[in-house]
């Protein structure tokens, strides 16, 4: 293999400076003269019939520009990612807390709030449900149509009554996971504003053409009439993909015909944003006296709160990833997705595996306590490797499973407890392990993105991908990827993405699959134009393509690079001269196949990143109070493209999972979030964080640019579990519902007493 | 309407003299009036961090603070801290050692980071971890940030 000069190596963000010099303009910070203000008026009560809204008043307001209630709305009165059932304003019924009744745009914010204030709005309310089980119940209140069950994913294979019946060992539990929020630091915001006949928004946002398309169904008008650029975005983690602001803007700068911007408090950003759904597992596992596992029968049950969202599909994400990343051969899976009148549940990075893996792996610790073997080794006789079918009867592609990251960390977690003196006390320490696979991209969809690139006269570039950067760095890496291709310095490149008007559609900055697919998007692009540079020298130097080499903004000849070649700039001067361009597109599309209705039997993805984690958690038997002293993180992400940043995402993620494992719960009383502030809804701070080692592990994709997969997600996914496991190791209590808070440990102590 | 109050601040090294309404905040008064949005507003109750600026030496969520309360004082933003042409060694720092994410908590950081090395020019990695715990990151897991802080630490004589 030819040594990489770009990809691999740690070269500075793009954004970095303009971020630390506090000069990057995020949508809350764009100000146009003559902008107005919006407000959206919401609901305070979970489900009721609306009877009347009296905008009257609040029109008549001195300073009020517009206030639009359902009947302004042009379009389709709907939006959402999997099917349109949210309204874009309530015309008629009320499905959650939050849900919007009108929007004001002002000369002021305070204008703007005195108006909604002035807003009459007459309701009828009704019975609510706000359990999922309760709500699967033929009486149950219903929050739409006629049943509350959205979707069922089911995943069969093999016989698993027999495998049950013939098995040694059975394990059975119920767990719960909570509702998490993404708690990125920036709010929801926008500006919009008419250019011509075109609308023109900027927002924070994971998917500019998605929005494109919502927008233009809910005006009415052609997808070319409006323009969605991403304005620098701060976090998102999946909370992000939905619509917030940017219908309600676009509506009124039509109406208005002047800039008006949105931009959320904290507290609205919680009440109005999606969220990480809370489920009920039963798990059931068989297994033979080896600890060789033969069965999982698994029901799960989500609530996806008042609307689809995102809903089903990290749901069925949930069914396919249940088994963890084992070989299980007989496999009964239920995954129910249940509207209830609880704030909207959608993506959230992990996109229900990580409350899969909270079980799962709880699961295999008791089947190894039962079996007599040990954790590592109950994972090592069933993991998933090369070949081996997982539940949907896919082949993994490629690599060892877990055994490449598990044993690393594992390893440095025994060289740490061999350095470290430790006394038991009061405090009692203990180890868990967490493993775990993710298959890159939608679940069995099609999900192509796309990249232009134009190499212009100087040999810069400019490189166009839909793709949207919202922190993790899919800017510097694809700008990586060209660079290395065409043998031109990083630097050379600049990147444009998430801008309809400019780039084509790079699908959503979910799934973790930007690295991969819009990775390889622009290495298609790249190799584009890599063939009418090869093929112009060919022809300048009387050789064949084949002997022509890109490398620091040099062509040269294989085998005579020591002789004077010229320089990739002057080949693109001689291209022009015979008036040839040299632009590039590509576009690359994952082959899946969709997963069978009724068996859940298919080929959902393309690639999997597995990955482990080790923790060492210290725990207080007198208040119940849990902390993790080590975790030791190691991830596939086939090619480290950027080794600083991957190790920065397995940070990130992790510490995400430490939160919703120890501390993050969403707490909501009748469908009101009691947890609307940073003050009562605890995200880790840099106090709550252990000593980290990320570990880098690179087990190609071929199907990958330049072996890379994707790594967003999967660092989240185990740590929770792992953690769960690290309690249990240490006192001996099995906490089967997150977060692992001190009340529920000093409980599950007493039990034990 | 409340009258206007006049005040006198030392803003970045540059003398401000305005008048402001009482219960104007110094978030949106630097924001809004001076247009010095690198103060991020993240929450508006103090809970985040993002809006820290440097007040007399000490660390501030300008968006708990009122712009007269400011008056006679000194503060520091992170437009003040460096510019493209002289970067603070904290902001190369954060550059190199990755720092940066979505980059919204990062002008808070940056300016708690810059009180704590002030005062403390060489503080222990549990200090920096504590004078970092007002300012909230949900990208980077504090890890490379620690990091950064450290090396401008350790180059400190």
């Amino acid at each position: 293999m030819e040594e990489l000069s770009v990809v691999g190596k740690s070269v500075i963000r793009k954004d970095a400076l303009d971020k630390v010099l506090g000069k990057t303009r995020y949508s809350a910070d764009i100000k146009m003269p003559g902008m107005l203000y919006v407000k959206v008026l919401r609901s305070t009560v979970p489900h009721a019939l609306v009877q009347k809204i009296d905008v009257t008043v609040a029109k008549a307001l001195a300073g009020v520009a517009a206030v639009l209630t359902a009947d302004d709305v042009p379009g389709l009165n709907g939006h959402g990612i999997i099917i349109k059932d949210e309204p874009v304003l309530v015309k008629d019924k009320i499905r959650k807390i939050g849900d919007p009744l009108a929007v004001v745009a002002a000369e002021t914010e305070e204008i703007a709030i005195q108006a909604l204030k002035h807003i009459v709005v007459e309701l009828e309310e009704l019975p609510a449900v706000f359990d999922a089980v309760e709500a699967m119940q033929d009486d149950s209140p219903k929050v739409h149509g006629k049943s509350n069950i959205l979707a069922v994913r089911k995943i069969f294979k093999g016989e698993i009554d027999e495998a049950f019946a013939a098995a040694d060992i059975v394990v059975e539990n119920v767990y719960y996971t909570q509702m998490q929020e993404h708690s990125y630091i920036e709010p929801e915001a926008g500006i919009a504003y008419m250019d011509g006949n075109q609308v023109v928004i900027k927002a924070s946002t994971q998917n500019t053409h998605f929005d494109c398309r919502e927008v233009a169904r809910n005006l009415g008008v052609p997808q070319s009439r409006i323009r969605m650029i991403q304005a620098p975005t701060g976090g998102g983690f999946g909370g992000k993909l939905d619509v917030s602001v940017q219908i309600y803007l676009a509506l009124l700068a039509m109406k208005t015909r002047k800039p008006v911007r949105l931009v959320y408090s904290r507290e609205e950003s919680i009440i109005a944003s999606t969220k990480r759904h809370p489920c009920r597992i039963r798990y059931r596992t068989a297994a033979d006296k080896q600890g060789k596992l033969l069965a999982v029968d698994v029901e799960a049950i989500a609530d996806t709160g008042a609307y689809a969202s995102y809903g089903p599909a990290p749901v069925t994400r949930l069914a396919v990833h249940a088994t963890g990343p084992y070989e299980v051969p007989n496999v009964r899976i239920y995954a129910y997705t249940v509207y209830t009148n609880n704030p909207t549940a959608g993506a959230m990075r992990g996109f229900g595996v990580p409350q899969a893996a909270f079980a799962y792996e709880q699961q295999m610790d008791m089947i190894a306590e039962r079996v007599g073997i040990s954790p590592l080794a109950v994972r090592m006789i069933n993991s998933l490797k090369k070949g081996s079918k997982m539940a949907t009867g896919q082949m993994i592609p490629s690599g060892p499973g877990i055994s490449s990251t598990l044993l690393p960390a594992y390893d440095k977690a025994i060289q740490t407890k061999a350095l470290a003196g430790y006394e038991p006390s009061v405090k009692k320490r203990g180890y868990g392990l967490g493993c775990m696979f993710f298959g890159v991209g939608n679940t069995g969809q099609p999900n192509p993105a796309g990249a232009f690139l134009d190499l212009l006269d100087d040999g810069s570039a400019n490189l166009m991908v839909g793709a949207a950067d919202i922190g993790q760095g899919s800017n510097t890496i694809l700008a990586q990827i060209v660079a290395e291709e065409l043998g031109m310095d990083f630097e050379d490149v600049q990147v444009t993405s998430a801008d309809t008007g400019v780039t084509p559609d790079g699908g959503a900055t979910s799934a973790s699959r930007q690295t991969y697919i819009s990775g390889n998007a622009t290495l298609l692009a790249a190799k584009e134009v890599k063939q009418l540079l090869l093929a112009e020298a060919a022809a300048l130097f009387g050789v064949a393509q084949d002997k022509i080499v890109l490398k620091n903004r040099q062509v040269m000849v294989v085998g005579q690079e020591s002789k004077d070649g010229i320089s990739i700039k002057q080949l693109i001067t001689v291209c022009r001269s015979k008036g040839k361009m040299t632009l590039g597109h590509g576009w690359f599309n994952p082959s899946t196949t969709a997963l069978d209705d009724e068996t859940g039997q298919g080929e959902p993805y393309e690639a999997y990143s597995f990955g482990s984690q080790v923790v060492e958690v210290e725990v207080d038997t007198e208040t119940g109070v849990v902390e993790v002293l080590n975790l030791y993180a190691a991830h596939d992400v086939g090619q480290a493209i950027n080794p600083l940043h991957v190790q920065a995402q397995i940070e990130g993620g992790s510490i995400m999972g430490l939160g919703y494992g120890l501390y993050e719960d969403m707490k909501k009383v009748e469908g009101k979030i009691k947890t609307s502030s940073f003050a009562t809804y605890l995200i880790p701070t840099s106090l709550d964080i252990p000593s980290i080692q990320a570990i880098i592990v690179e087990d190609k994709a071929d199907t990958g640019p330049f072996g890379a997969k994707g790594l967003g997600e999967t660092s989240l996914v185990p740590t929770a579990a792992a953690i769960a496991n690290a309690v249990y190791d240490a006192v001996g209590i099995r906490i089967k519902s997150l977060p692992i808070t001190p009340e529920k440990v000093l409980r599950a102590l007493e039990e034990t007493r | 309407m409340e009258e206007k109050m006049k005040i006198k601040f030392l803003l970045n090294k540059k003398n401000i003299e305005v008048e402001v309404l009482p219960n104007r905040r110094l978030i949106d008064f630097l924001r809004d009036d001076l247009d010095l949005i690198g103060t991020k507003l993240g929450c508006g109750e103090g809970d985040c961090g993002a809006c820290t600026v440097i007040i007399n030496g000490k660390t501030a969520n300008s968006c708990l603070v009122l712009a007269p309360q400011v008056d006679g004082k000194e503060v520091i933003t992170i437009e003040g801290l460096g510019d493209y042409d002289k970067l603070d060694s904290l902001q190369q720092a954060f550059i190199d050692e990755g720092a940066v994410q979505c980059g919204f908590c990062t002008p808070g950081m940056l300016l708690s980071a810059k009180t704590l090395l002030d005062e403390n020019p060489k503080p222990s990695r549990e200090e920096i971890m504590r004078s970092m715990s007002g300012n909230l990151c949900r990208c980077t897991g504090y890890v490379k940030i620690a990091n950064a802080i450290e090396k401008v630490a350790n180059a400190n004589n």
